[in-house]
């Protein structure tokens, strides 16, 4: 590792510093570390050198140095590889960094990386009695944030299927990450944990989203507000022993005793299997054809066990 | 095969030398504290420094990098004024953590304008592409981080997970913390008289005493799972396939699955859970095994009936 460490800073010092493209040959002839590599092993260490470059967040590009486009360079521009200053004083990065070290993605601190390069963690960023795991790790979860933010066409398998998708944000939510994006049968969201075989088009500036789209109004509706069914205004009475716990779902204030809600239903199933996980301590007051979808789901799940 | 030991290491030293270059002093102890090195780590990595530059490879050619008595010094290495930019992981990883912590409820107004300063510099309208949401509702949640600093006892009404009944207790919260979409808190429950992790979403009321307790030395790792116990109910449900949430939403076992249903045993304390989900489910579900909780989706599915008719 010693090795490719060095080898590694040397390569970005050249590409830096070097004012036209150099070509891999010149690299091998210059840069310390690859003398007296035959031709494949040679290939196989420049290969894997350029995968760290870019890991490490290094724009590498390759550019055809005459107009036949016969040989080409890598170039590295050094204003885009400096990172912008997002101009954080003292006190945000103290904030950042206390919320680095509490929030967990799939395992690892999530945002010590980025910290530091922004100059690294702020003293007193102590341990907190307060933790948050996102679950899935950051290695999808940031191709993904990646394609969204140069908007580059996706392609993976969803249950079984190849899906080609169009990604115009990502969301955590009741812990589980989700893409939301477009496909040839309109806007869906997607669990990442079920993305597989995921590949990320080349091309950056592909699609354009939508004017106004916001991830949060996708996905912060509940259950029974995410679907197609016509809007249905329903009035449902809870018990004073759920009223609490009912207010806590509908985003309500918590009543004193029970508690008779208004709620715009849009996906009727949903909203039925909600109100029947109160058992008795809930009932649709109206509509009609609710209260008989209600008791239809009743009488099926009688059916069940009888 | 790139180790991410070797992309860690080299992404630290890129983002050193930059803020040693850009200090006239850098103190040993807070470069270490900074970065989160190792003493002998640090020094490794400035030997490393050391014998890397511009072709040529000569002494003047070479960067500068020692330990001065309690000073780091780099020098000749002004092509790496700055780091270089963020991954797409490093920046979600550092906007997710930001927007999970303000999500919370927690947040200093410091955070906030940090998370939107972050979001322009990553990328424009990274606020409307991103969005974490760590739990539903997060009430109480900065009553119990403060008893838990504190070290004070918090007297909670409670609604049982596995039995749907609300008792009164006293607890001894160690920690506080969000898994799966909800926050909990781990500590002493003195009800019980033994550790214990409650879902913050389902206490009540909360009222922190005057008291204060011992903190154990080693406060175990958050974590979360039902621990089934002699006295539990068990049932055996066939689940169809658009029920198979249930499995991301209960602690049940799979006993075996193919593409047309699911067969689960499923562990409560009582029959209650297991009946409310057969009910909701209606011909989603299937009962195999169970006659407690069977006679208990009968008897409050009966009720039902006579109340909807």
């Amino acid at each position: 590792m010693q090795n490719v460490v060095e080898r590694v800073l040397n390569l970005l010092i050249y590409l830096l510093e070097s004012p036209v493209p150099v070509t891999s040959n010149d690299i091998r002839n210059t840069v310390h570390g690859y003398a007296d590599q035959n031709d494949e092993a040679f290939h196989r260490m420049f290969e894997r050198d350029k995968t760290v470059l870019r890991r490490l967040g290094v724009p590498l590009e390759l550019e055809a140095l005459d107009a036949w486009e016969i040989d080409e360079g890598y170039t590295v521009d050094p204003d885009r590889y400096a990172i912008p200053d997002p101009g954080l004083n003292q006190e945000e990065r103290l904030a950042l960094s206390v919320a680095a070290k509490m929030v967990r993605l799939g395992g690892t601190e999530a945002g010590v990386g980025a910290l530091l390069k922004l100059g690294g963690m702020e003293r007193g960023a102590g341990l907190e009695p307060l933790a948050a795991d996102l679950g899935e790790g950051p290695e999808i979860l940031g191709e993904l944030f990646g394609a969204v933010t140069e908007r580059r066409s996706v392609e993976f398998t969803y249950r079984g299927q190849v899906r080609p998708v169009k990604p115009y944000g990502i969301a955590h939510r009741r812990g589980h990450w989700y893409l939301v994006g477009n496909t040839p049968e309109g806007e869906r969201m997607y669990r990442v944990d079920r993305i597989s075989a995921l590949s990320v088009g080349s091309r950056p500036g592909a699609f354009t989203k939508p004017k106004g789209f916001d991830i949060r109004a996708v996905v912060n509706a509940p259950p029974w507000e995410a679907g197609a069914d016509p809007e249905v205004t329903t009035k449902v009475r809870f018990d004073s022993d759920v009223a609490w716990w009912a207010a806590r779902s509908l985003g309500m204030a918590e009543p004193k005793a029970e508690l008779t809600a208004t709620i715009p239903v849009t996906n009727r199933d949903a909203f039925v299997g909600w109100v029947l996980s109160f058992g008795n301590s809930a009932e649709v007051l109206e509509p009609g054809e609710m209260r008989k979808a209600v008791a239809e789901r009743v009488s099926q799940a009688l059916e069940q066990v009888s | 095969m790139t180790s991410q030991r070797t992309v860690s290491r080299l992404s630290r030293i890129l983002a050193l030398i930059p803020y040693v270059l850009d200090r006239d002093s850098a103190d040993v102890g807070e470069i270490i504290e900074r970065f989160g090195y190792t003493e002998g780590q640090l020094t490794r990595d400035l030997n490393t420094i050391f014998v890397c530059g511009l072709p040529g490879y000569g002494p003047g050619d070479l960067m500068e990098a020692y330990l001065d008595e309690d000073e780091v010094i780099i020098d000749a290495a002004d092509f790496f004024a700055k780091a270089p930019r963020l991954t797409s992981s490093e920046a979600l990883g550092l906007l997710a953590a930001g927007m999970a912590v303000i999500g919370s409820g927690e947040a200093s107004p410091a955070l906030e304008s940090a998370v939107e300063k972050l979001g322009k510099v990553v990328m424009p309208g990274a606020d409307s592409a991103l969005t974490v949401d760590v739990v539903d509702n997060s009430l109480h949640v900065g009553t119990l981080r403060d008893a838990a600093s504190e070290q004070r006892v918090v007297r909670i009404v409670y609604r049982s997970v596995g039995k749907e009944e609300t008792t009164e207790r006293d607890i001894e919260p160690w920690s506080v913390f969000a898994t799966l979409g909800r926050w909990y808190v781990l500590g002493h429950c003195r009800l019980v008289g033994g550790q214990r992790t409650f879902r913050v979403d389902r206490i009540k009321q909360l009222e922190v005493a005057d008291e204060t307790f011992e903190r154990p030395d080693h406060v175990p790792e958050p974590g979360v799972g039902y621990s089934p116990s002699e006295d539990d109910i068990v049932c055996v449900i066939d689940l169809q396939p658009q029920a198979r949430w249930v499995l991301e939403y209960y602690p049940v076992e799979v006993v075996r699955e193919s593409a047309r249903s699911t067969r689960i045993r499923f562990h409560s304390p009582d029959s209650e859970v297991p009946a409310r989900l057969l009910l909701r489910l209606g011909t989603d579900a299937h009962l195999v095994e169970g006659e407690e909780v069977a006679a208990r989706v009968r008897e409050v599915g009966r009720s039902l009936l006579a109340r909807y008719q």
